[in-house]
């Protein structure tokens, strides 16, 4: 005689079958605290209605231009740093010197040329006409940093700003008189 | 341009050069000289009795006093006690003495024979010592100890004085007070005879023979040999015996018809007749030296086509000579020399041809030796010399004689071979010249040529000049296996080159020397001074005595003018040959394109310019001194005087213009009376006072030498507050010119790119004045002479070349040691000590790396003479008077030449190892990529 399994215990069943979220009585309000996990038709419908209200296209450029305007002063912000670090190396050629001499050229004039590139993402039929000024806030910035190495150059002397620079270029005078001692005649 | 000023401030910043240990010995030379030596003075001596060999005495005729190492003519010492002693100069030295003795002028001094340290000084003050004598023996016993010596004086005190041979003391003097000219001393074993030349109001001269006794000096006899109608002057008395066992007296006639000898002692008179059927133009009796050598003698004549000799006998018994034999006559020049050894007299004939030696005995030949030509003394003759002889059983071995040669080279002909040459000529030098090398020469004329045509045809004449240069190239493609060898081996390039040939540095440069009687040799310093050519001027001007001629270097040539003559003789510089002035295109050293031409001369005292190469009777201007003053000397800026930089950069990078004008000149002049020295800067052309200064205590009788060059001029003073030589000072003034005080500021003159002093322009004002900065230094010794250091283009920075004479050397002053920009009391700013300044400090001591000459003494020196190099940083220096001396300067070291510790083999092995490397590892790494590839 074949013989029954027993049944199975009751905490299996409990396992298997979890109780439902939703209160079966729905007068009792869930705990504070206590959110209830959605359904995928709640959580469908939730999205559609979000709790924040999406920004305006006006609010939009404003954010945009608050961020343009951080990139066009960040050069600035960096200048006095740089300052100091250019005051601190000397005035002496040495290749450290003239490394961080380099990149102080070479960083300000890259980043005009790619100006057109770092404000892409702010381009808006809204902000065109106002990232203008940014832009141009953003080359004088970069123009600060570029007289910063011009400034470092210049005490480095290596600009030609001097008369002993061009006075290889400055001839003898010529003396429309020639005067020897007779014994060399 | 760049490169040039980069070069320039690394000159400034390094500091002054010295001489490096591995390059002494090798970029400079030095000829030690003597002068030509006197005959009567030169003999061969041992300087101890113990020493086996002999040392080579002689005294110069410019009274140096040297010992020649007979083996190689190294010269072992010499002395120059005083160079302007008037008299002349005596040397002497007694058989096994360890001291030689000598008497120039007034002073009598004994010297170690071995080494040249004074023994003994006696001064005569006031008399001129006339003869000197060793008393060899004494009542017929030799003196093993230091021999006394007998001198002879004249003017001051006229007598004879016997001076202790220890000491110098005087043992006893006799005084001459007959007012009769001296003529000489000599000693016999028991007497010492004084020779003095009695003149009476008419007629000739009578000989005076007095004896003295040489324990006490007092007078035992006096007689007067009969010789009025022969002897006139010194001149005809051709010997008067010293030393010798029987003293001679000989003397001959105006026309060396008649030879007459007087044994001295006696009255006898011996005449002989000349025998040459020519006439004889001199006569010369060689007699030993010794006391214990036979009494024989030589005579030796000479005659316009040849000479010959005849040898005599003394009979000392019977008071009389004889003649032995005669040694034929033959063509040519020759001399006699007298040897002895032992007892024996050798007689040593030089000609130019062969040497033979014969015993005084008989005239069977004893050795003959033909003499081998040699390239240094070719067309010269011996004109005398000094011998010694070997003979072993009955024939002469070996003879060597050191002989006077008449190109003015001493040299020892050691068995007919030449064993060494010294050019003692060259110890007159009183001009020199530097002169380029032939090749250069050709090479500047053709770039010249070129340089005068169009493009087209400049262009042609390149190609052909390229082609024709085609035939030295097998030539040089044979010279290369030797010239990397003699790379790699890293000798020195001098040593290879044996011919004088352009190297690739421009080492090689001749300098043309003229002597003071009218010699003249081309060194090539590249070479340690070898001579290349050597010529005597008399041959191209017979009746010119010279004075001292002087020398100009032209391309290809040199021209030389002297006081003797009007003209100019102009000298091949390869090959020493006379050009007449035809063949020539005679060129000015320089050449003024588009300017007014002015040359200036000193005349009478004035020194005054004229306009145009032609002497007109209208100075365009006459500089003449304030009263009392008078014209020293004045100095001209260098014909090339390249400036790199016309200004001087601050620390701050502004410039100060330096005042760079052609025209300057330096004129000084003193004031006998008040003492002082007056330093004027002229302008040339205009004759315009640029600047003036003034010293006052000045002892004017020492010299004060100057230098002008680029914007700067020195010069250096002895100062002397006492007039007394205790306080003594000598100062050293460096003086700058600049267009302005102010940097960055040319001056009154502005920018514009010329200017003329003679004409200057209505808005300019008068002529403008230069700013002068001036600083003067103490230096520890007195400057003889000073000049400045040349390089091509002048980036270099320069030198001040000046001697010592006190301490016999040579010192190059850097420039920036005698700025006159230092600051004066206070430490240099930062700036300051970026140029290079440092604080004034009032004293130069002179710092034993600057001295050019290291370990060589260079003796006398003149003048020197500095010539740029085919090397910027390098400059030739050569110096002349007594001694000659050539060196190489680089003031800011040699930047362009790779220097003696550049190993070539280590770098060539490293570019090997690393080319081997390079192959066994490049496999390797193909096999890894191949394999990366594969391995993915």
């Amino acid at each position: 005689m074949p013989s029954q399994p027993p049944p199975p215990p009751q905490w299996v069943l409990d396992l298997n079958s979890a109780p439902s979220n939703r209160p079966r009585n729905p007068s009792i309000p869930d705990p504070p605290g206590f959110t209830a996990s959605l359904t995928r038709k709640e959580r469908s419908q939730s999205s559609k209605t979000s709790l924040r209200k999406a920004p305006t296209p006006e609010e939009m450029d404003t954010l945009k231009m608050k961020k343009a305007w951080e990139i066009a002063i960040a050069p600035a912000k960096q200048l006095p740093m740089n300052a100091i670090g250019m005051y601190m190396t000397g005035n002496t050629l040495q290749i450290f010197s003239i490394f961080m001499v380099f990149t102080l050229f070479k960083t300000p004039v890259l980043a005009v040329l790619a100006i057109q590139r770092s404000f892409a993402p702010f381009e808006t039929p809204g902000t065109s006409g106002r990232l203008i000024g940014v832009k141009l806030v953003y080359v004088m910035t970069n123009l600060l940093m570029l007289g910063l190495g011009i400034w470092k150059v210049n005490q480095m002397g290596l600009l030609p700003t001097t008369r002993s620079d061009w006075l290889a270029w400055e001839g003898e005078r010529t003396w429309s008189e020639r005067a020897l001692p007779r014994e060399w005649l | 341009m760049r490169f040039n000023a980069a070069v320039a401030l690394a000159a400034c910043l390094v500091p002054a050069a010295a001489i490096f240990e591995d390059d002494a010995y090798h970029i400079d030379f030095h000829h030690a000289l003597l002068g030509l030596p006197k005959h009567d003075a030169t003999f061969f001596q041992k300087p101890y009795a113990a020493s086996k060999a002999s040392l080579l005495y002689t005294i110069s005729e410019n009274h140096t006093i040297g010992v020649i190492n007979p083996k190689d003519g190294a010269l072992v010492w010499r002395q120059a006690p005083s160079p302007n002693a008037n008299g002349k100069g005596l040397l002497r030295s007694g058989e096994e003495q360890d001291t030689v003795i000598s008497a120039i002028g007034d002073g009598i001094t004994a010297w170690s024979a071995s080494d040249g340290r004074i023994v003994w000084e006696a001064r005569m003050d006031g008399a001129v010592v006339e003869d000197l004598e060793i008393l060899e023996q004494e009542d017929g016993i030799t003196n093993a100890e230091a021999k006394d010596a007998i001198v002879l004086l004249s003017e001051g005190s006229q007598g004879v004085k016997r001076l202790d041979g220890k000491t110098g003391r005087v043992k006893w003097s006799y005084q001459d007070t007959s007012g009769d000219s001296p003529f000489q001393v000599s000693t016999s074993p028991t007497t010492i005879y004084y020779i003095s030349l009695h003149t009476p109001l008419l007629g000739g001269s009578k000989l005076k023979v007095t004896s003295l006794s040489p324990i006490t000096g007092k007078k035992i006899d006096q007689y007067t040999l009969n010789s009025d109608s022969e002897i006139q002057d010194h001149e005809h008395i051709l010997f008067a015996g010293a030393n010798t066992a029987a003293p001679l007296l000989a003397w001959t006639d105006k026309t060396n018809k008649v030879l007459k000898v007087n044994i001295i002692g006696t009255k006898a008179i011996s005449t002989f007749n000349v025998p040459s059927k020519d006439a004889v133009e001199k006569i010369i009796l060689h007699a030993p030296g010794r006391v214990n050598s036979l009494p024989h003698f030589l005579v030796e004549y000479q005659t316009k086509t040849g000479h010959s000799a005849e040898v005599y006998h003394v009979d000392l018994k019977k008071n009389i000579v004889s003649k032995a034999y005669s040694l034929p006559e033959t063509a040519g020049k020759g001399i006699f020399t007298v040897s002895t050894s032992d007892a024996n007299v050798y007689f040593t004939r030089i000609t130019t041809e062969e040497i033979v030696v014969v015993s005084s005995v008989s005239h069977g030949i004893l050795g003959r030796w033909t003499m081998k030509a040699s390239p240094t003394l070719a067309g010269s003759y011996p004109v005398h010399g000094v011998s010694e002889v070997v003979v072993k059983s009955g024939s002469a071995s070996a003879v060597r004689s050191a002989v006077l040669f008449s190109n003015g080279q001493w040299a020892l002909v050691r068995n007919g071979e030449l064993a060494w040459t010294r050019p003692e000529f060259l110890s007159g030098a009183v001009s020199a010249a530097w002169a380029e090398l032939p090749e250069e020469e050709t090479l500047a004329h053709e770039l010249e040529v070129e340089g005068h045509q169009n493009v087209v045809s400049a262009y042609l004449h390149r190609i052909q000049r390229h082609i024709r240069d085609l035939e030295h190239f097998p030539a040089w493609l044979q010279n290369i296996p030797i010239r990397v060898l003699g790379n790699l081996i890293s000798k020195s390039e001098e040593s290879a080159i044996d011919e004088i040939q352009h190297d690739t540095f421009g080492f090689h440069k001749l300098v043309i020397v003229a002597t003071k009687n009218g010699q003249l040799a081309a060194l090539d310093v590249g070479s340690r001074g070898k001579v290349v050519w050597n010529i005597d001027l008399n041959q191209f001007s017979p009746e010119t005595i010279f004075q001292g001629p002087s020398v100009k270097a032209l391309r290809g040539y040199v021209e030389i003018r002297d006081n003797g003559f009007g003209g100019s003789l102009f000298i091949n510089t390869t090959t020493g040959g006379l050009l007449s002035s035809r063949d020539i295109q005679v060129q000015p050293l320089v050449a003024p394109e588009g300017q007014n031409l002015v040359t200036f001369d000193l005349v009478n005292g004035d020194l005054k310019g004229f306009l145009g190469a032609q002497p007109s009777s209208e100075p365009v201007w006459n500089f003449n001194p304030p009263t009392g003053e008078r014209i020293v000397s004045y100095t001209t800026r260098p014909i090339k005087d390249p400036v790199a930089s016309i200004g001087t950069v601050l620390g701050d990078r502004r410039v100060l213009y330096k005042y760079l004008n052609p025209n300057l000149v330096l004129v000084t002049t003193v004031f006998d009376s008040a003492r002082t020295a007056s330093i004027y800067l002229l302008d040339s052309a205009s004759g315009q006072l640029l600047h003036t200064v003034s010293h006052n205590d000045v002892d004017i009788s020492r010299p004060i030498p100057s230098t002008i060059s680029e914007n700067w001029f020195s010069y250096s003073l002895t100062i002397d507050s006492t007039s007394s030589a205790t306080s003594r000072g000598y100062q050293l003034v460096v003086a700058e010119l600049f267009e302005s005080s102010i940097p960055d500021d040319r001056g009154p003159l502005g920018a514009s790119s010329n200017s003329s002093t003679l004409q200057p322009s209505e808005a300019l004002g008068d002529v403008t004045k230069p700013f002068v900065r001036s600083q003067s230094y103490h230096v520890p010794e007195e400057i003889s002479y000073m000049t400045v250091t040349q390089t091509k283009q002048g980036i270099t920075s320069r030198e001040l070349l000046v001697t010592l004479p006190a301490s016999n050397s040579i010192v190059g002053i850097p420039r920036h040691v005698i700025d006159p920009r230092r600051p004066v009391g206070r430490e240099p700013t930062p700036l300051e000590a970026s140029e290079g300044l440092t604080k004034y400090v009032p004293f130069i001591p002179f710092d034993p790396k600057w001295h050019l000459n290291h370990k060589y003494e260079v003796v006398g020196v003149k003048e020197v003479i500095a010539s740029e190099s085919g090397l910027e940083s390098t400059s030739l220096v050569f110096a002349y008077g007594l001694d000659i001396f050539g060196t190489r300067v680089a003031p800011s070291f040699t930047f362009d030449v790779l220097g003696k510790g550049f190993n070539k083999v280590q770098m060539l092995l490293t570019v090997v190892a690393l080319f081997i490397g390079v192959l066994f590892v490049a496999p390797l790494v193909k096999r890894k990529q191949i394999n990366a590839l594969w391995t993915i």
